[in-house]
């Protein structure tokens, strides 16, 4: 199987504070990694740093053996990385169709071609009802779909999710996870940082698990949650 | 076909017929398309974009400057003094850019106050070339198919060539690719990078394509006031009441900077014959009212509400 993504030693520093400490993540085709630790383990620094959108201190990047460490993140995008935004990103003054066509865009710039692309991803997330809305009017929920309609009508090699279940009602929850497990059938590998354990323990192929920016364990999912120190770092000791 | 391109002839045929209709307006007419042509030009960086420009008097008096001195000293036809002039405007505004899109928001508006100031500093004090305060005085213009460039009727029809020229780009740009690219920019940088877009690298193409068409109608401005003096044309004045004029017709839309245009021209034409003396703090009391109740402008708010109730009707 390919490795499609591979983070070596990464470090990021802001100034004296170590966000990352040498961490080394890997990623094969067609499956799910699952980013998961307590808040400020540094989960989220690490995806923008694979993503392009912080710069790194030490380390390297590999996507599809093309080192793209010196890369910005708009490049990254452009050779098959898509994200969402932990906190969402809509383009407030465009309707969710056009969200999504900015998007659709890099890999079709025809118009039709673009809408097309961009009204199918609309679908898949359902909010097609939605496409004609100003964005700046949807609500939390359906602004964070309109997140993930966005990296999908990138058409990405490896799709990004940053706490993308973050309050989804139950049934929602499942109809995310079918979602994902059925793009992942299609080739698309995921990198998730996700507090949603059932997500990640029905998603993820392979689980990494960061506090204060060192990685405390890895492993499948099962493994990982009965790990002492992973224990520990969630709840702490006596 | 973009209805928009349909409003735009109708448009087109409209104003064409005013100099027929009324030949003693035939100045104000001028002003309005010359303001519509400038303020979709600077709509491009300042509204499209979202960077917002109070330096393109500089574009205005680039394009004027060609025409003037290309006349006077090299004896250069005006519209290839005008292609030049655009030329030279454009490579400016990328260095320009590439010097200040590092800053955001207020920052880059500061720094293009500043920019402007030090090239009309260059203006004033380079007088061999810019007829320092004494000016530069065009007395001689070819007759292109025997039409006489002097005459008012005929510079009517070139701004309105201009104005229709620049909306026409606009509107091409308004369904396409970069236009949403502008956008995207515009409401959210990092969001834009998230969707392959260089961020720097459009508003580097919104700043050239802006000022090139900012030149293209300082140089008819030229050929309209024929006589042109450094401080004047360079007026940091000129470059507020292009953006203020965008501001009020509506930031980033097809029709915002005309609609702008033709009520502050003539608003302001208005108040100059009823008001006399206060016409100034009438017009700045229209001005704050618009801004405060239409705060993204007056077709940017109706544009708003459209999608809304479509919205509504459809649900």
């Amino acid at each position: 199987m390919q490795t499609v993504l591979k983070a070596d030693n990464i470090k990021v520093q802001y100034g004296g504070v170590i966000a990352v400490n040498h961490v080394s993540v890997s990623l094969n085709e067609g499956e799910v990694l699952g980013l998961i630790g307590p808040n400020g383990a540094g989960k989220s620094t690490l995806f923008n740093a694979i993503t392009g959108f912080t710069p790194i201190s030490e380390g390297s990047v590999q996507f599809f053996n093309q080192d793209v460490t010196n890369l910005p993140a708009f490049e990254r995008t452009r050779v098959g990385m898509g994200r969402t935004f932990q906190t969402e990103r809509p383009y407030e003054d465009l309707t969710v169709l056009e969200n999504v066509l900015v998007a659709a865009f890099l890999k079709n710039p025809k118009r039709k071609d673009a809408e097309r692309v961009a009204l199918s991803s609309l679908e898949k997330v359902g909010l097609s009802d939605r496409a004609h809305q100003l964005s700046s009017d949807l609500n939390l929920a359906r602004l964070r779909r309109l997140e993930l309609a966005k990296a999908l009508a990138l058409e990405p090699k490896v799709l990004f999710l940053d706490e993308i279940m973050a309050g989804l009602n139950p049934p929602a929850l499942k109809d995310m996870i079918e979602f994902l497990r059925s793009l992942t059938a299609t080739g698309i590998s995921i990198v998730m940082v996700e507090h949603i354990m059932e997500a990640i323990i029905e998603l993820s192929d392979h689980v990494v698990v960061l506090a204060s920016g060192n990685k405390i364990a890895e492993g499948s999912a099962k493994e990982v949650i009965s790990n002492e120190k992973v224990i520990e770092a969630y709840l702490g000791t006596d | 076909m973009n209805k928009n391109y349909t409003i735009l002839i109708g448009l087109a045929i409209l104003a064409a017929l005013f100099p027929v209709v009324s030949s003693s307006y035939i100045t104000i007419g001028l002003t309005v398309l010359m303001f519509a042509g400038w303020a979709s030009s600077w709509n491009i960086l300042g509204g499209w974009a979202g960077q917002l420009s109070l330096g393109h008097a500089t574009f205005v008096g680039l394009g004027a400057y060609f025409v003037a001195i290309g006349s006077t000293q090299f004896g250069i036809a005006p519209w290839w003094a005008i292609l030049m002039g655009m030329a030279v405007a454009g490579i400016l505004a990328f260095f320009w850019g590439k010097l200040t899109f590092g800053l955001r928001g207020p920052y880059f508006t500061l720094s293009t106050i500043a920019i402007a100031e030090i090239i009309r500093l260059i203006a004033i004090n380079e007088g061999w070339l810019t007829g320092c305060a004494s000016g530069v005085f065009i007395d001689y213009l070819p007759e292109p198919f025997g039409l006489d460039l002097f005459d008012k009727t005929v510079q009517y029809y070139m701004m309105l060539i201009y104005a229709v020229i620049t909306i026409g780009i606009t509107i091409f740009i308004s369904t396409r690719k970069f236009g949403y690219q502008l956008k995207a920019v515009r409401d959210n940088e990092e969001a834009a990078m998230a969707a392959g877009i260089n961020p720097t690298a459009i508003k580097l193409k919104a700043f050239v394509l802006s000022a090139m068409l900012t030149a293209l109608g300082g140089g008819v401005y030229g050929i309209f006031l024929s006589f042109i003096e450094p401080h004047i044309i360079f007026n940091l004045l000129l470059s507020v009441q292009i953006a203020l004029t965008v501001i009020i017709g509506g930031r980033g839309t097809v029709w915002g900077p005309a609609v702008g245009a033709a009520l502050l021209i003539i608003f302001g034409e208005i108040f100059r014959t009823v008001f006399e003396q206060a016409n100034m703090l009438v017009y700045g009391i229209l001005i704050l009212v618009v801004i405060l109740a239409l705060p993204k402008g007056i077709v940017g708010e109706y544009a708003q509400r459209l999608i809304r109730r479509k919205y509504a009707n459809r649900a």
